[in-house]
């Protein structure tokens, strides 16, 4: 359940902030909202990853399928793996390791 | 441990966060990918959705309110109640659809695609900036300031450029600046003038003084003008007026030729590929339906996208106009408007010299002229290099020109260091003509805006509402003595030079000939009754010409449709010239042991009917056969080890018909004495051979012209997925002049009715820069087909039905 909250709160702030700001203030956002809620590192850095690569998954999709997925394929031609995947995995990546950092600061020991 | 553990991963987070938050180069640049693949900023936010929405932008610099109306093709029509106010719009419009590609089309120019690409550009660089790109961008730049309406014309469209570049936060970046991680710079009257010379270097930089003083060395005068004449005695000249040149044309003192004792073992610059060109005619009254002219042209181009050419519709109280627009420049280029329309062809003449230079040193501060030793100026071109260390490049200039090739760059020996002498240095008044061309309402205007016209000299055909139709080629030619700029010059001496330039009354033009039409299509531009030198600085047209006379001559009763048939046309007239003549020389012993695929090839083109039409097959033989029988003939200039050029392939053809024992019907190489016949058959057997690899490394597609032909139009940095592959038919050299990677850039018809002005077009590509846009291909099809669209040339208020979205453009402080 915690997870779940914990997860939830990173994708929505991460949200609101990459509107207007930088893509990486998703991390600041992972980082912040892991530090608070102290979760061990492993679950960590997966309530990270999945919360930015869903958020991200979830607007590409949105854009891909709102636009009659005009450009997606081009891309996908021009990257080395599948657009979605890496779109995912990247964003995922950094948010994860963000809040594996955040969890890691707050580990006693 | 926690320590370590935290610090660990604190500072890959961060490393990692960097890494992907720029750009890298392995070879191939690799896009940010952090910043890229984020869909609230990244490419993600270029993809468009449908609905083209309404805009309303407030607009630094506007002093009134302007209306752009967009059709459903995103032409803008744009209505302004000033001039100042319309260039300001357009430059504003044409930057939201076509940014990228007019900052890196200018970039490309003044030679620094290496900030942009790393240093893989930077020979490149070097080699405009020693062309002496931003030397005539400068002397452009100094005629557009000295000029009250160029200025003003110029600077509005730069303000207008300028307050979209401004406008951009990165998410709204096209999509080519997030690829390569580089924001948009702002725009500047001098890259008016780079336009311009982008322009020049692909239309009028075309020369062979090398290759033709090598040639004249090798093989004698005598065998230099039999393979590379000055006139291919076919077809009729662009204008004939035999003996009604009624001028005094200007005089020189005649000078002799200074060819160098040695071989110039300079690789000059890649010239323009063979069989480019353009054509364009007009029909008059007396041969259409409505009685009224028809204008049309489609300009050759390298096929790109987006497109060079953005379609616009200019209304101002002073001015109403429509057509083809170059981006980066302001006015119509090629177009019309309610009494005239125009188009342009290249004229084809060589423009360029090279002058032998003698300096005193190696230092090569001073050089000889006239007895005495004059110093040499030395500009200091900074390269800046992506990822690398700025590069200083010093170039040599003499009065002459620029000393392109020396020993820091692909240069020659010492002996042979050349200034190089081209028009577009000189500045040309950009755009002048073409914002007089269209406030033009008759014939005598259309005269006084050509005035203007120093370069890319063009042939500029002409019809009015009124029923006048005319051509005139028009340039700043330098007068030639005869057989002179044909080879190079001597730079020690001041005679050389260009003394004298031909009025611009005394070019060539003509006005409602007795035949009532007019056509252009690169071919040899006046009668031999005209009294000054042309030399083409390669060859001129032997075949387009041909066969649009032999179209347009009978034709009666003409309406647009025909026009656009025409422009479709597949016949190949080189092919009925010569392949009877190759077929025949195919002799009894090779016919008794044709292989099933050599037979398979002889029957197809046997039945062949001369059309290069997309499902053709002969198309396909006749081409590969053609191309390895012209190579091996002129195995002597391809092996030379100096420069040399082919003769033409209409002059290929006609010494193969009546010199086929010629030596140069030899292969060098070989101890054995080849004859025509050999290497006709040898070619047969090599096409047949590649043909057939062709076959089996593409089962997926069907064997015919089209597939194999491939005309490709290809995006500005070469990426396949943002490229496109048309199915059309044709060739250089054919009236349809889509090759593999050239071909008709615009197709424009303007039927001048007196009812109201009509006109079709059509380009590859489509209006948006984007490759998220609806708009980026969506003409390819009509384009490919030869089916150009209605352009919607009305009043403002007949727009309503057609309209897709309005944008209003608001002044800043209203």
């Amino acid at each position: 359940m915690k997870f779940l909250v914990q997860t939830l709160a990173i994708l929505l702030i991460s949200f609101a902030l990459q509107y207007f700001l930088p893509w990486w203030t998703m991390a600041i956002a992972a980082f912040a909202v892991s530090y608070i809620f102290d979760e061990p590192p492993f679950p960590s850095f997966l309530s990270g990853f999945l919360a930015v690569g869903l958020l991200w998954l979830g607007m590409a999709f949105y854009i891909d399928f709102t636009t009659d997925s005009i450009l997606t394929p081009k891309i996908n031609q021009l990257l080395p793996l599948n657009v979605f995947f890496m779109t995912t995995v990247i964003g995922g990546l950094i948010g994860g390791l963000a809040s594996l950092t955040a969890s890691f600061l707050r580990l006693r020991r | 441990m926690k320590v370590f553990k935290v610090g660990l991963t604190a500072i890959i987070t961060i490393a990692l966060i960097y890494a992907l938050n720029r750009g890298w180069n392995f070879g191939t640049p690799i896009p940010p990918l952090g910043k890229f693949l984020d869909p609230f900023h990244g490419f993600w936010q270029n993809a468009e959705q449908e609905k083209v929405n309404d805009l309303e932008l407030k607009i630094p610099g506007l002093k009134e309110e302007v209306t752009v109306i967009y059709d459903s093709l995103l032409i803008p029509h744009i209505f302004a109640n000033n001039d100042e106010d319309l260039y300001l719009a357009q430059g504003y419009i044409t930057a939201q659809h076509r940014l990228w590609q007019m900052e890196f089309q200018t970039m490309a120019a003044a030679g620094r695609v290496s900030e942009i690409l790393g240093s893989a550009a930077l020979d490149y660089d070097r080699g405009q900036r020693r062309l002496g790109m931003m030397y005539g961008a400068q002397n452009n730049l100094k005629d557009i300031e000295s000029d009250p309406v160029l200025n003003s014309v110029s600077s509005s469209y730069t303000a207008g450029v300028n307050a979209y570049i401004k406008s951009l936060s990165y998410e709204d970046y096209p999509l080519e600046y997030k690829l390569l991680d580089y924001a948009p710079e702002p725009w500047s009257n001098l890259k008016a003038g780079l336009v311009q010379m982008n322009f020049s270097q692909t239309l009028n930089s075309g020369e062979k003084d090398l290759q033709f003083t090598n040639a004249l060395k090798a093989f004698g005068k005598e065998t230099l003008d039999l393979l590379y004449p000055d006139r291919e005695e076919v077809g009729d000249p662009i204008v004939t007026n035999t003996g009604k040149w009624n001028f005094k044309p200007v005089t020189l003192d005649s000078v002799p030729l200074a060819v160098p004792d040695e071989y110039i073992t300079i690789t000059p610059p890649e010239g323009k590929p063979r069989g480019i060109g353009s054509n364009n005619w007009v029909v008059g009254g007396k041969k259409t339906a409505t009685g009224s002219p028809i204008v049309c042209n489609d300009p050759h181009l390298s096929l790109g996208v987006p497109s060079l050419w953005f379609v616009v519709h200019l209304n101002s109280p002073a001015v109403n106009t429509m057509g083809g627009s170059l981006a980066g420049a302001p006015a119509v280029i090629l177009g019309f408007n309610d009494s005239i329309a125009w188009g342009c062809t290249n004229a084809q003449r060589d423009l360029v010299d090279w002058y032998r230079i003698q300096f005193k040193d190696s230092k090569k501060n001073e050089y000889l002229s006239d007895g005495k030793w004059i110093p040499a100026r030395k500009v200091i071109e900074q390269i800046n290099v992506k990822g690398g260390a700025t590069f200083y490049d010093t170039v040599t200039y003499t009065h002459h020109g620029p000393v392109r090739f020396d020993e820091s760059y692909h240069g020659d020996n010492e002996r042979n260091l050349f200034a190089y002498r081209w028009l577009s240095h000189d500045g040309a008044k950009p755009v002048k003509a073409f914002y007089l061309l269209n406030r033009a309402r008759n014939h005598r205007e259309y005269m006084e805006a050509l005035n203007y016209h120093m370069g890319p000299a063009q042939n500029f055909v002409f019809g009015s509402v009124s029923g006048d139709i005319a051509i005139r080629i028009q340039g700043k030619y330098p007068a030639r003595r005869q057989g002179e700029g044909k080879f190079v010059l001597d730079g020690t001496k001041t005679s050389t030079e260009w003394k004298k330039f031909i009025p611009f009354d005394q070019n060539v033009m003509i006005k409602n000939p007795e035949s009532g039409y007019l056509f252009s299509a690169n071919q040899y531009p006046v009668d031999a009754t005209y009294p000054y030198y042309v030399q083409s600085g390669d060859f001129f047209e032997a075949y387009r010409n041909r066969r649009i006379k032999q179209l347009l001559d009978p034709a009666k009763e003409i309406i647009p449709q025909d026009m656009m048939a025409l422009h479709n046309d597949n016949f190949n007239l080189q092919a009925y010239e010569s392949l009877p003549l190759m077929l025949s020389l195919l002799d009894s012993a090779t016919m008794a042991n044709l292989s099933s695929a050599e037979k398979y090839a002889f029957e197809d083109l046997r039945k062949w009917d001369y059309v290069n039409s997309i499902e053709t097959p002969g198309a396909i033989y006749y081409e590969e056969w053609w191309n390895e029988l012209y190579t091996a003939v002129w195995d002597e200039m391809k092996n030379a080890k100096v420069a040399m050029t082919f003769p033409s392939e209409f002059t290929t053809i006609k010494l193969m018909r009546e010199r086929p024992d010629h030596s140069f019907f030899d292969i060098q190489q070989t101890p054995a004495v080849e004859t025509l016949s050999q290497l006709t058959i040898d070619a047969f057997k090599k096409s047949v051979v590649k043909i057939e690899a062709w076959k089996s490394k593409n089962p997926q597609k069907s064997f015919d012209w089209a597939n194999y032909k491939d005309t490709y139009v290809q995006h500005l940095l070469r990426m396949e997925p943002l490229s496109f592959h048309a199915r059309n038919g044709g060739n250089s050299g054919i009236v349809n002049a889509s090759s593999h990677r050239w071909g008709p850039s615009w197709r424009m018809i303007v039927s001048l009715e007196k009812t109201g002005v009509k006109a079709w077009g059509v380009y590859p590509g489509g209006q948006s820069g984007n490759p998220g846009s609806r708009f980026y291909g969506n003409m390819m099809e009509a384009w490919e087909q030869s089916k150009p669209y209605r352009l919607k040339f009305v009043k403002r208020d007949q727009l309503k039905k057609s309209t897709l979205a309005t944008t209003t453009l608001k002044p800043a402080n209203s």
